[in-house]
């Protein structure tokens, strides 16, 4: 009964988290895949609380150096609506980031979930999830 | 047992719906108010009621939108990246934005205010004057309106060619001619016909419909789409997928 219960939290959880892919301003499916999907944990060191999305910037390390990436959520018109505030996320903090890659290979995602260190997460709803 | 998965199932297929829309309240039910005057009562503020994704979607079941050969040529050779609406640009008709819109009625213009993308808004007459003769083509044209008991009826010429009806990059030329019905079917739902007659790219005219829902207790914010756009220089391919 558990394990059903789990595979139903887990399809409920998958629908938030994956969405039917409607972006705001611009085809979703034309900038980023949503079949590669990718992890990055780093230290937040920028954040853009502007249109057409709300933007923030991670440095990330690994054994060949540190590279920034670009991370994309949702307008804060659609963030704000859903109880986020340009002090959700601040500089300094580290966090995991999940989301879709950007098509032409840049160091770009749209971020999809953002969890804190502390195990929370935020932005729960990213530009896929805009209102239809 | 079965009842609680069924209730388990159907609380978390809510919370997707729910982010999607915000924490409003679900838009009310009752009848459609009426102005002083008897004309209807579109206050409030609206979602949807255009195409976003796909015109497709607001034609008739069984339908599909009569291209011409042209129309087809011009609509398979355009590259997402250079869709107005990613760079920015105004949505034209009877496309939407995926953002809120407010209908200010006076007794001379029909203002629509659109929140999002492009922060802007369109001007209807309704004071009984006619189109201009060959007016210079604009991104919303020259718009008159109408009231027809329960309906706004609002008739627009001089477009330019340059916004797309949708995603998908659906075109049109300058000959462009649409007229409007805007009805509140109640409270809580607008829906929004759409003619669309463009000799230029279709072989006849043809109607799509949308519907538009209220979100009681929402205000318009500020959407200024142009500070920050970076998205259309990552944007690949050819216009075709939402």
């Amino acid at each position: 009964m558990k394990t059903i219960l789990r595979g139903v939290a887990l399809a409920g959880f998958g629908l938030l988290v994956s969405g039917a892919p409607m972006s705001a301003h611009h085809s979703f499916a034309a900038e980023y895949d949503s079949a590669k999907p990718v992890t990055l944990k780093g230290v937040v060191s920028k954040i853009e609380w502007t249109n057409p999305h709300a933007r923030f910037y991670i440095d990330v390390k690994d054994e060949t150096g540190t590279y920034t990436w670009n991370l994309e959520l949702a307008s804060p018109n659609v963030l704000s609506r859903n109880g986020w505030t340009r002090k959700t996320l601040n500089i300094g903090d580290e966090i995991t980031v999940q989301g879709s890659l950007a098509k032409d290979g840049s160091k770009m995602a749209n971020a999809r979930v953002v969890t804190l260190a502390s195990g929370k997460r935020v932005f729960a709803g990213s530009s896929e999830e805009t209102p239809k | 047992m079965r009842r609680m998965l069924i209730g388990v199932a159907l609380a978390v297929l809510a919370v997707p719906l729910l982010l999607a829309q915000g924490r409003g309240p679900a838009p009310p039910t009752g009848p459609a108010p009426k102005l002083a005057n008897g004309n209807p009562d579109f206050s409030g503020v609206w979602q949807g009621g255009g195409p976003v994704g796909d015109l497709a979607q607001g034609m008739p079941k069984g339908e599909s939108i009569p291209l011409n050969a042209e129309g087809q040529r011009v609509m398979a050779s355009r590259q997402s990246k250079d869709d107005p609406e990613a760079n920015c640009l105004p949505t034209g008709v009877p496309r939407t934005a995926p953002y809120p819109w407010r209908m200010l009625q006076t007794p001379t213009h029909v203002f629509i205010l659109f929140e999002g993308n492009i922060h802007s808004y369109r001007q209807i007459f309704i004071d009984g004057r006619k189109h201009p003769v060959d007016p210079d083509p604009t991104w919303y044209g020259h718009s008159i309106g109408h009231y027809e008991g329960n309906t706004l009826v609002v008739d627009t010429i001089g477009f330019n060619d340059r916004f797309w009806f949708d995603f998908r990059g659906h075109p049109h030329t300058e000959k462009l001619h649409t007229v409007e019905r805007y009805t509140r079917k109640d409270l809580g739902t607008i829906t929004v016909e759409t003619t669309i007659d463009d000799p230029g790219y279709y072989t006849k005219p043809f109607t799509v419909t949308f519907t538009g829902r209220l979100r009681p207790g929402e205000e318009l914010m500020e959407y200024i789409c142009q500070e920050n756009e970076q998205d259309a220089a990552h944007v690949k391919g050819p216009a075709g997928t939402p």
